[in-house]
């Protein structure tokens, strides 16, 4: 596995919070940082996707480099860092591919330098120690940085491979947007942490992360967020970006990127 | 039965042409009809018809060994394809074994989506732990303009099955190939998405593919892949970097080339043909050259 920082060393936790896909959404990233201080973290991860989607990108990194984020790289963030044209989102739909383009062609324009190197710094996963279990962060897949495990498609025997071939108890990852858990025997488990980027087109603006405390087990909590969305889609639409995006800030709905989406996850939204 | 001679020399070619490491077992094809449809449409990559099918239908048994052997190997999702997988008279069973496993494609031209099979596939996708996913082949919105590729009454049978899916709350993704004269590209996936509409689907799903020169389509332009087209060039991408087809006669690198000998990785196991596979075949440069997948997306 290329890119991977050692066990951080001599570090066991108790309980963490971790997020995926902030997507420059200072505002929720601001809010998820204070939650998670509220309840009494020993660390916030991320797992990567800063930019993309929303307005200023150059607005969250200060907010995940002062509050101590340990952050891995997702595949937006490796596109940015090395100059590549598009997002490497994997869609395959011309009419995705379109708004992928438009949001990828914005954050690429609106990221400083600097921060474009800080993302390339970054590793592509992490090991974590909670209490007994060995965590494996990852962005997409341990294996691919932009494969999707939604809920749906995504089989215990993928995961049971998985967890053999990185010898891990938990693999943490996101990409998808909508998150989910499976605890599988042997108390290992799959947690999809979700995204705070976007709300998880369930027809709520707010947004998720997600708290991992090691107590007499693995305890899996989805913390819902709520935050000044409307103050986000109005600086989306004062920066052009298209409408459908905060149409979603908005509503919650997902109204782009729905190829991928498996049937049982796209039935449930409204588009 | 090809002759030796033409089997000796397709092998050779595979031998001889650069070739893609695998990776991992992300697909699993299976070939559940071999090429027996009850359509033979203009175009069919691999020659699909009613009468004395190239290549066999796979017994029951045999695609209970590749899905359970796939599923030690940590698969991903599951696909059934043919010819028509739902002339084989255990679809219904295999496609209940498969989702216990893993989410399950099944690739279909809709004519034989009775109202009691659309019941039992609804049926099938409540109960399983993971997505059924159904695609329907449509080549063009236009009556007349489908029926000219896929032959008459197809077009009026697909439509019907959309609809029988569709008002049992199933997502069916209409497949089209860029053979029609709209063309392909985004012209095309908006067409489609405005004729599902208006049929009523309000979550139009449309994968389009390209035309491959062979199957019925067959014409040896001479152009091959060679390590030079390779040079810089993520071999990853493509799909026979991890996806395997059974199919009758052996495990093959891809759909496009299942039952052809220079494809053929094994004919044993799966895990036997986790080996490089060869780009011998004109079809591989459109997948190079297109970056397609048969997969859903």
């Amino acid at each position: 596995m290329s890119g991977e920082s050692p066990m951080e060393a001599g570090t066991e936790y108790r309980r963490i919070a971790v997020m995926g896909g902030v997507y420059s959404n200072w505002a929720a990233l601001g809010a998820t940082l204070e939650d998670a201080q509220r309840r009494d973290v020993d660390a916030v991860f991320c797992l990567g996707d800063m930019g993309g989607f929303g307005p200023h990108p150059d607005r969250v990194f200060p907010l995940l480099r002062d509050g101590g984020v340990h952050c891995i790289q997702g595949n937006y963030d490796q596109s940015l860092a090395s100059g590549r044209t598009d997002c490497g989102c994997g869609y395959t739909d011309p009419r995705d591919n379109h708004y992928a383009l438009v949001s990828y062609q914005y954050t690429f324009r609106n990221t400083s330098t600097e921060n474009k190197a800080w993302l390339g710094s970054l590793p592509a996963h992490r090991r974590v120690k909670l209490g007994p279990y060995r965590l494996l962060t990852c962005h997409g897949s341990p294996r691919v940085v932009n494969e999707f495990l939604w809920e749906s498609s995504t089989p215990n025997g993928l995961i049971q491979s998985f967890l053999d071939t990185h010898d891990t108890d938990v693999i943490l990852c996101t990409h998808t947007g909508i998150k989910w858990h499976r605890p599988l025997a042997r108390d290992r488990h799959l947690v999809n942490v979700g995204v705070i980027g976007r709300p998880e087109n369930d027809g709520a603006p707010r947004v998720w992360y997600t708290l991992l405390t090691a107590d007499a087990g693995l305890e899996v909590e989805f913390v819902p967020l709520a935050y000044d969305h409307e103050g986000l889609a109005r600086a989306m639409d004062a920066e052009g970006l298209p409408l459908e995006f905060a149409e979603t800030i908005r509503t919650g709905w997902w109204t782009t990127c729905l190829e991928n989406l498996p049937a049982r996850e796209r039935s449930r939204g409204r588009f | 039965m090809k002759p030796p001679l033409i089997v000796l020399e397709e092998r050779q070619r595979a031998a001889d042409a650069p070739s893609v490491p695998f990776r991992h077992l992300a697909t699993l094809w299976v070939q559940i009809t071999g090429t027996w449809c009850n359509l033979e449409c203009a175009h069919c990559i691999n020659a699909s018809g009613p009468d004395s099918p190239w290549l066999p239908p796979l017994d029951g048994e045999s695609v209970r060994r590749a899905i359970r052997e796939a599923e030690g190997l940590g698969v991903k999702e599951i696909y059934f394809t043919g010819g028509e997988p739902f002339l084989h008279r255990e679809i219904l069973p295999l496609l209940e074994e498969a989702l216990a496993v893993a989410p399950t494609t099944v690739l279909t031209n809709g004519t034989a989506i009775t109202p009691p099979v659309a019941d039992a596939l609804a049926a099938l996708a409540a109960a399983a732990s993971y997505s059924l996913e159904i695609r329907v082949s449509l080549d063009d919105v236009d009556r007349e303009a489908n029926d000219r590729v896929r032959g008459r009454g197809a077009w009026a049978k697909a439509v019907q099955a959309i609809q029988r899916l569709h008002g049992r709350g199933l997502l069916p993704i209409v497949t089209a190939t860029e053979i029609g004269p709209a063309g392909g590209g985004v012209g095309l996936y908006g067409q489609f998405r405005d004729f599902l509409r208006d049929l009523g689907v309000e979550k139009p799903r449309v994968k389009i593919m390209p035309v491959f020169a062979l199957g019925r389509l067959a014409a040896d332009t001479g152009e091959r892949l060679d390590e030079d087209s390779l040079a810089g060039f993520d071999t990853s991408v493509l799909q026979c970097s991890d996806t395997r087809v059974v199919a009758y006669g052996g495990v093959f690198a891809c759909p496009i080339l299942a039952g052809l000998d220079g494809a053929r990785l094994s004919t044993g196991s799966l895990e036997a043909s986790f080996r490089p596979a060869s780009l011998y075949h004109p079809a591989c440069v459109t997948c190079h050259r297109t970056g397609m997948t048969c997969r859903n997306g």
